[in-house]
């Protein structure tokens, strides 16, 4: 126990700390301004600067450590001279524009000079001018305003990683900038605007469009991007998101936020935004009210269930909704019509994965914390780049690697390139040797551990069977890799979608998993929507009922049919891919979406169109008249994100609240369902979205006996207070691929930082940072093909054909062409076939074999 | 094509390489990688910049942070030989301002610029160590001391 | 008395291993490791040695902190930063007596168990570190650097490591900073180099001229080296003399050499027999000092008694044709060019000192301005991050301090009245 006197107070505490922090868990508040609890010590600004007993100097609060029997003085007549000083000194080259500037009211500058006092002006020298910045999207610059104070320059190397910003020259000249001098070209994180005690570095979404102490509202909410699950301040006055910042402190991202979630905001109030139901009327979609379409959809859903049976109808849910949306979407589908058919695109990768991995290891394998990720002493990571599909994740990987961590990578990642990785990269085909030949390697250097005999029978099928130390696999880092993975303590294994859509992925799965079995690592699945996790655990998919209980199981069943009061099909219902399918036979008639895009965000989405306009009747329920919503019979506006309450799981699954931000006309997804149902002679009464919860907790294992109030406050990771996860391990069915063909081109979705798809693409800021589509590849291969970086390129597989333009870029795979799937007409998914994987039933997008030519310079 | 094979010969590549291996950390190797880079192209540009982080893998910003830093790092093309006067006390006083005017004059040298021919650059420099032998400098790495104008005829003399 | 550090230089291969073994060189290094390091250290101990990079550390305090860190590996960096505006006593060493520096430092190496060395050499002596890199490489060809020295199965790597043009980075932090590939800012202390130094391990950072003291103190014994100059730190000193003497240069005395001697007798009086104004003693950042006020012994003990320091032993002799202002205005030049940027006083201090002085220097100083200047100064010593800023405004207050008259007339006429 130390004890320390802090202007007479006594305070004891249990271990050494700054004597800053020491007076703030004492409530003594001590001026800093070049300090910031996200940073490490700097001792730069000194104005923290206090008296010490039996020290001659003054010293800085923030960098010294308090000593047993410590006597510290922290606002003395002498002290407070001193700061009056310094805040004349950062003040000679400080404009006075506070009334201009958007800091005012929240300037940490200004409240520092409130408090101490201002100086007579006896600087008569010119002031430093540099004029504002205004070369990037979302990020102004105002230099002359800047106070050294560095902490963007730390947040941006120290914390995000990214590096993209220093400090230029030296002494007096020193000042802030990005490597171009101009445009950042970065991130777009945002957290160096997050951290800037002036109005130095300021977003430019909100610019003079309001004054801090004019928000009315700090409401606390959950991204909707990612499923990282990022809790988000919503700052709102008169109805209008003007801020999104995030929380220090809170769960999972602590006081970061990546571009998405800082800047994605602006769809929210988006004028494309639908706000009346729509009727098809002599082939034209017609505004009406929500009575006619509401009944509209009831009677034609009932007469089609009454002739056709409810297997003739499906549903599509969305990891965008809440966990209440997807729970009474699935149940309005088993309940009211009568079906299974019930699924969702995480049929592209991470529902199969995630029932594949959970069948060897048991339920909840995949539910690991991220933060803990930076704790461990090795990172493997395959199938894609975590800082762009789950960026504050990726951010747990880079601070791992600072703090003297492994980074492992299967393939160039790009967001890890200044982490020391050691990399492997064996392109085309040859993935899956290189992963057999780590598997047997580690089963020769380790063992068996034992406790996994189902597994380990399999792992040695592959072992004898492939010759797989013989593997063609000639990496000069290979023995760097083998002997930093071997000797891991505390490993953990992270998996990308780039991994599940690519030929074999079933059984590249499984090698990743004998291998984390064999290193005894932690799993890692990314996902790159919000509620993917929720929506599945809510029952959305054909064969499983809320909590993962299986639909074919009698008992099971009986325990839903008596709280829902009806029978429940025991027959699995068809799969995204199949409804498809059976929609362009004729065999399915009607499809009910909500909240995804099927036409864009499956592949080849001109078959799925060509599908889905055989139906009978199709009803899109969503916040924008997409590419899907165009073509169907009625169209139903929901209340999006930020404007309604509910619960989002991420994949830690930890359950986290979704609050109503802004007031706009309109209903939930559940109450639009709820009230078709009622039509349909189905009570569903329903209060509000907590009323749907709690009917949630009751029948759900997972969710038992949680609420609204629990979940605010805080760490509420499933299993809560149900049942332990786990379960049996089943048969771990095995697929090897046939090797690739070399010489091919092959395509590759490219996961952009900025974007995720149909939400990115009305927020306009995001839409700055990455405004076109352009397609990626390497020098070698464009070079074979005669084409140039910035030619216009026509990229064909054997379903379409899209025009993009071309950048050539080293630090992509010889013989791929990478496309981001973002904008309407441009998607990679286009392209792709529609080959499953015959194990994780994912469609091998990677695999689509594609043509690229050019087609002249771009003009604009 | 990656921009430190366009930037450098293989040769500058092996020697940063080598460099490298002398220091526990990629990062201790950035100061000598960028004299390589500076005496490769006479200045440090940001293909410089980026060519030496990539190498070394230390991200560009902080590589051009630390060159921007240190005074002898050149952030701007300079002249084929680069005049490094001395005037801090020891010189001053004994008469280095004259010779700043000097090359002001009969040069057309300012402090901070290069001859039309691209011939001579001018810098002023803080203490070069050579205050017992004042006034003094440097061109390019060689020592020259006790300056006069005439003698500072003579040296420029020998650099084309 | 015999010269030390300084011995052989006239010699013009000093430098190479040939002619420094043929006047006994590394015969102490073999001696040394003979013996068991802590041995070394109470040796070292015994002759009271101080660093001579400015502070007057003892170095045998220095060593054991280091040597009883369990951390390894622990490195040894000889700091030949020599930026301190008027020394040139480090280059002498550096260029004419490199393997004595080497030797030194294999001796220290093994005293305090580091295995690796790097010398930071400023970017200003590009001479010194061909030499430099040539005398290591025969070092490790004779064995006296290596995994192996002498067959004794001692290791130590030495490597030089160029600096580029900062004055900070002799900051022994700074330094480290610098080593590591980054800016030259100081570092937050504690913790102390000797424990988490370089690439975060114990480190010993000391002055060239200190370094190169060891093979003499080994040879002769820490008693016998006690008896040289001062008693309170003896040894041999390197005094570098620049400005208005007749013999400018380096010379090197038993430490506490007094100051008057070393300019009247050692130097050869005032140049031309003009008539002495100030001398500053220990480099621009010590404290200026009026004529009658140098008689004093230049050590680390008696010069702050006398108002000033030793510093480097950088003396810089200036006669009546000097305006001080302008000096003054130099110095100020200097620091804020040298400023590392990282603390608010030093940064936005030094450039507003400057410019204050500027002006007045320029005649266009105001009614004020000296006062104006001890209380900017003021609000800059004792709150800087490292003692470069306070250097920096100590400078101005000494000068107002022992020359106001002479600031107050320049604003006043608007002009210079010492240069007319
Ligand atoms: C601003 C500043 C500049 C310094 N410059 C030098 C220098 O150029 N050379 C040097 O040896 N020490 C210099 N020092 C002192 C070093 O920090 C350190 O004390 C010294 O290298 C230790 O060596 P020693 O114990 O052998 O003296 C400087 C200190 C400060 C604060
Ligand atoms: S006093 Fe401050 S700004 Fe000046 S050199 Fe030291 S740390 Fe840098
Ligand atoms: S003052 Fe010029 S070399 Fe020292």
């Amino acid at each position: 126990m130390i004890t320390v006197n802090i202007n007479g107070k006594e305070i004891k505490l249990e271990k050494a700390v700054t004597v800053l922090e020491a007076a703030r868990s004492a409530g003594i508040k001590i001026p800093t301004l070049c300090w910031h609890e996200q940073l490490e010590k700097y001792g730069g600004c000194r104005l923290c600067l206090v008296e010490v007993e039996k020290m001659p100097r003054l010293q800085t609060a923030c960098t010294l450590m308090v000593t047993d029997g410590m006597a510290v003085r922290t606002e003395t007549e002498a002290i407070a001279d001193v700061r009056r000083g310094i805040l004349e000194f950062l003040l000679i080259n400080h404009p006075l524009d506070c009334p201009y500037c958007d800091k005012a009211g929240e300037c940490e500058l200004q409240d520092l000079v409130e408090k101490y006092g201002p100086t007579t002006g006896r600087f008569k020298e010119k002031k430093r001018r540099v004029t504002e910045n205004l070369q990037d999207p979302v990020i102004v610059r105002n230099m002359e305003r800047c106070v050294m104070c560095t902490r963007c320059v730390r947040m941006c190397e120290g914390v995000q990683g990214a590096s993209a910003i220093g400090v230029i020259d030296r002494g007096g000249h020193s000042h802030i900038e990005p490597f171009s001098g101009n445009r950042y070209n970065c991130e777009y994180c945002g957290n160096c605007v997050s951290v800037c005690p002036v109005g130095a570095i300021m977003s430019r979404l909100h610019r003079h469009s309001y004054r801090p102490w004019q928000v009315k509202e700090n409401i606390e909410t959950v991204c909707p991007y990612c499923a990282v699950g990022c809790t988000v301040i919503a700052q709102v006055r008169d109805d209008v998101i003007k801020r999104v910042v995030p929380r220090i402190g809170s769960p999972v991202n602590n006081g970061m936020l990546c571009s998405r979630g800082r800047f994605g905001y602006e769809f929210v109030g988006d004028p494309e935004r639908l706000t009346s139901p729509m009727v098809r009327k002599n082939g034209v979609l017609e505004e009406t009210t929500w009575e006619e379409a509401i009944g509209l959809v009831a009677k034609k859903l009932a007469e089609i269930k009454d002739r056709n049976g409810g297997d003739a109808i499906a549903g599509i849910a969305s990891p965008r909704c809440t966990n209440e949306d997807n729970y009474v979407f699935q149940k309005f589908m088993r309940a009211v019509i009568g079906t299974n058919n019930i699924d969702s695109t995480a049929r592209m990768g991470y529902a199969g994965a995630q029932a594949f991995i959970e069948n060897i290891f048991g339920q909840g394998a995949t539910g690991n914390i991220i933060s803990g990720l930076s704790n461990s002493d090795t990172v493997l990571v395959a199938g894609g780049d975590p800082t762009t599909i789950n960026p504050i994740l990726g951010l747990q990987i880079r601070a791992c690697s600072r703090k003297g961590g492994n980074v492992l990578t299967i393939g160039h990642v790009r967001g890890l390139r200044n982490f020391s990785p050691v990399e492997l990269t064996p392109g085309g085909g040859r993935e899956t040797a290189l992963l057999e030949r780590i598997v047997s390697e580690l089963v020769s250097r380790k063992g068996l551990p034992g406790s996994n005999t189902i597994l380990e029978s399999r792992i040695k099928t592959v072992v004898d069977a492939a010759g797989a130390g013989k593997a063609d696999v000639s990496e000069k880092d290979y023995p760097d890799f083998i002997g930093k993975l071997t000797a891991s303590g505390t490993p953990a294994v992270v998996i990308g979608k780039d991994l599940l859509q690519s030929a074999g992925s079933g059984y590249k799965l499984f090698l990743l998993c004998a291998i984390n079995y064999l290193i005894n690592g932690r799993l890692y699945l990314l996902s790159d929507h919000a509620n993917e996790q929720g929506m599945l655990d809510m029952g959305c998919a054909p064969d499983l009922l809320p909590g993962y209980r299986p639909v074919g199981y009698a008992e099971f069943r009986k325990r839903y049919e008596n709280a829902w009061k009806t029978k429940i099909s025991e027959r699995p219902g068809l799969n995204i891919f199949e409804m498809i399918e059976a929609a362009g036979k004729g065999d399915l008639k009607a499809m009910y979406v909500m909240g995804e895009n099927t036409v864009f965000n499956l592949p080849d989405g001109a078959n799925v169109e060509a599908s889905m306009r055989k139906l009978e009747f199709l009803v899109v329920q969503d916040l924008f008249l997409t590419e899907t919503a165009r073509l169907a019979d009625v169209v139903l506006p929901a209340l999006g994100w930020g404007e309604k309450d509910g619960t989002f799981t991420n994949m830690e699954r930890r359950i986290q609240r979704v609050r109503k931000t802004v007031n706009r006309a309109g209903m939930e997804d559940w109450r639009i369902i709820a009230e078709i149902s009622k039509n349909m002679s189905f009570g569903m009464n329903y209060a509000g979205s907590e009323a749907v919860f709690e009917e949630i907790t009751k029948i759900s294992p997972l969710h038992r006996d949680l609420t609204y109030d629990e979940i605010a406050a805080g760490n509420v990771i499933y299993p809560y207070k149900g049942e332990p996860l786990r379960g049996a391990v089943g048969e771990i069915p095995l697929n090897k691929p046939e090797t690739a063909s070399d010489g091919k081109i092959t395509l590759g979705i490219d996961r952009v930082l900025f974007h995720s798809g149909t939400l990115s693409r009305k927020s306009p800021a995001l839409v700055k940072m990455y405004s076109e589509s352009v397609a990626r590849m390497d020098p070698g291969t464009a070079g074979a093909l005669s084409l140039k970086d910035g030619d216009m390129v026509r990229i064909s597989s054997k379903s379409h054909s899209i025009e993009l333009r071309l950048s050539v870029d080293g630090e992509v795979e010889p013989s791929v062409v990478l496309v981001p799937n973002i904008f309407e007409g441009k998607g990679a998914l286009s392209l792709a076939g529609n080959i499953l994987d015959p194990v994780l039933k994912a469609p091998a997008v990677c695999a689509t074999e594609v043509t690229v030519e050019s087609v002249g310079k771009v003009s604009s | 094509m990656d921009i430190k094979d366009i930037m450098f010969s293989q040769a500058a590549i092996k020697e940063i390489e080598e460099i490298r291996a002398k220091y526990p950390t990629a990062r201790a190797a950035l100061l000598p990688a960028l004299y390589v880079a500076q005496r490769e192209f006479g200045w440090l540009s940001p293909e410089a910049y980026e060519a030496v982080s990539e190498i070394l893998g230390v991200p560009k910003a902080i590589a051009r942070g630390v060159g921007t830093f240190y005074a002898m790092y050149k952030n701007r093309p300079m002249g084929r030989n680069v005049v490094q006067l001395c005037t801090n006390v020891s010189c001053m006083i004994l008469g280095a301002e004259r010779l700043v005017d000097f090359l002001k004059n009969k040069y057309g040298l300012e402090p901070g610029g290069t001859t039309p021919d691209n011939r001579f650059s001018l810098v002023i420099m803080e203490c070069i160590g050579a205050c017992g032998t004042a006034p003094a400098m440097l061109i390019n790495d060689d020592f020259y001391e006790n300056l006069t104008e005439k003698y500072i005829d003579e040296i420029l003399e020998k650099y084309r | 008395m015999e010269k030390v550090l300084l011995k052989n230089i006239e010699n013009p291969n000093s430098a190479d291993i040939a002619e420094y073994m043929s006047v006994g060189g590394y015969q102490s290094l073999g001696k040394a490791l003979g013996r068991n390091p802590k041995d070394i250290i109470d040796e070292v101990k015994k002759a009271g040695l101080r660093g001579r990079g400015g502070a007057g550390f003892p170095v045998a305090m220095k060593w054991t902190f280091a040597s009883g860190d369990p951390k390894t590996p622990k490195y040894l960096l000889c700091n030949a930063d020599e930026g301190e505006p008027g020394t040139f006593k480090d280059r002498p060493i550096l260029e004419k007596n490199p393997h004595m520096l080497i030797e030194g430092m294999a001796i220290s190496g093994y005293a305090l168990g580091a295995e690796y060395g790097y010398i930071y050499l400023r970017g200003e002596y590009p001479a010194a570190k061909h030499i430099l890199e040539k005398a290591i490489k025969q070092a490790y060809d004779k064995g006296f650097l290596g995994d192996n020295i002498l067959s004794k199965g001692v290791k130590f790597h030495l490597a030089v490591h160029q600096g580029a043009g900062a004055y900070i980075c002799g900051e022994e932090t700074a330094l480290i900073e610098s080593l590591e590939g980054d800016k030259g800012q100081p570092r937050i202390k504690p913790p102390f180099p000797v424990n988490v130094g370089v690439f975060a391990k114990p480190t010993v950072v000391n002055n060239v001229e200190t370094l190169a003291n060891l093979p003499y103190l080994i040879e002769i014994g820490g008693e016998t080296y006690s008896k040289i100059g001062s008693p309170d730190c003896p040894g041999p000193k390197i005094y570098c003399v620049s400005g208005h003497v007749e013999k400018p240069g380096v010379y090197e005395l038993p430490m506490g050499t007094n100051l008057k001697d070393i300019i009247y007798t050692h130097c050869g009086g005032i140049k031309g027999g003009k008539k002495l104004k100030a001398v500053i003693p220990g480099g621009i950042s010590t404290p200026v000092l009026p004529p009658d006020k140098i008689d004093c012994q230049m050590d680390f003990v008696n010069m702050p008694k006398h108002g000033s320091m030793l510093g480097s032993g950088a003396v810089i002799v200036m006669d009546e044709s000097v305006c001080l202002v302008k000096v003054c205005y130099r110095a100020l030049k200097f620091f804020e060019h040298e400023s590392c940027g990282k603390c608010t006083p030093c940064r936005e201090g030094t450039g507003w000192l400057r410019s204050i002085l500027g002006r007045i220097e320029a005649g266009q100083g105001q009614e004020g301005d000296v006062d104006l200047l001890l209380s900017v100064a003021g609000n800059m010593i004792g709150k800087t991050f490292c003692p470069l800023g306070d250097g920096a405004a100590s400078v101005v207050q000494n000068f107002i301090k022992h020359f106001r008259p002479e600031f107050e007339e320049h604003i006043r006429a608007k002009a210079c009245m010492a240069q007319g």
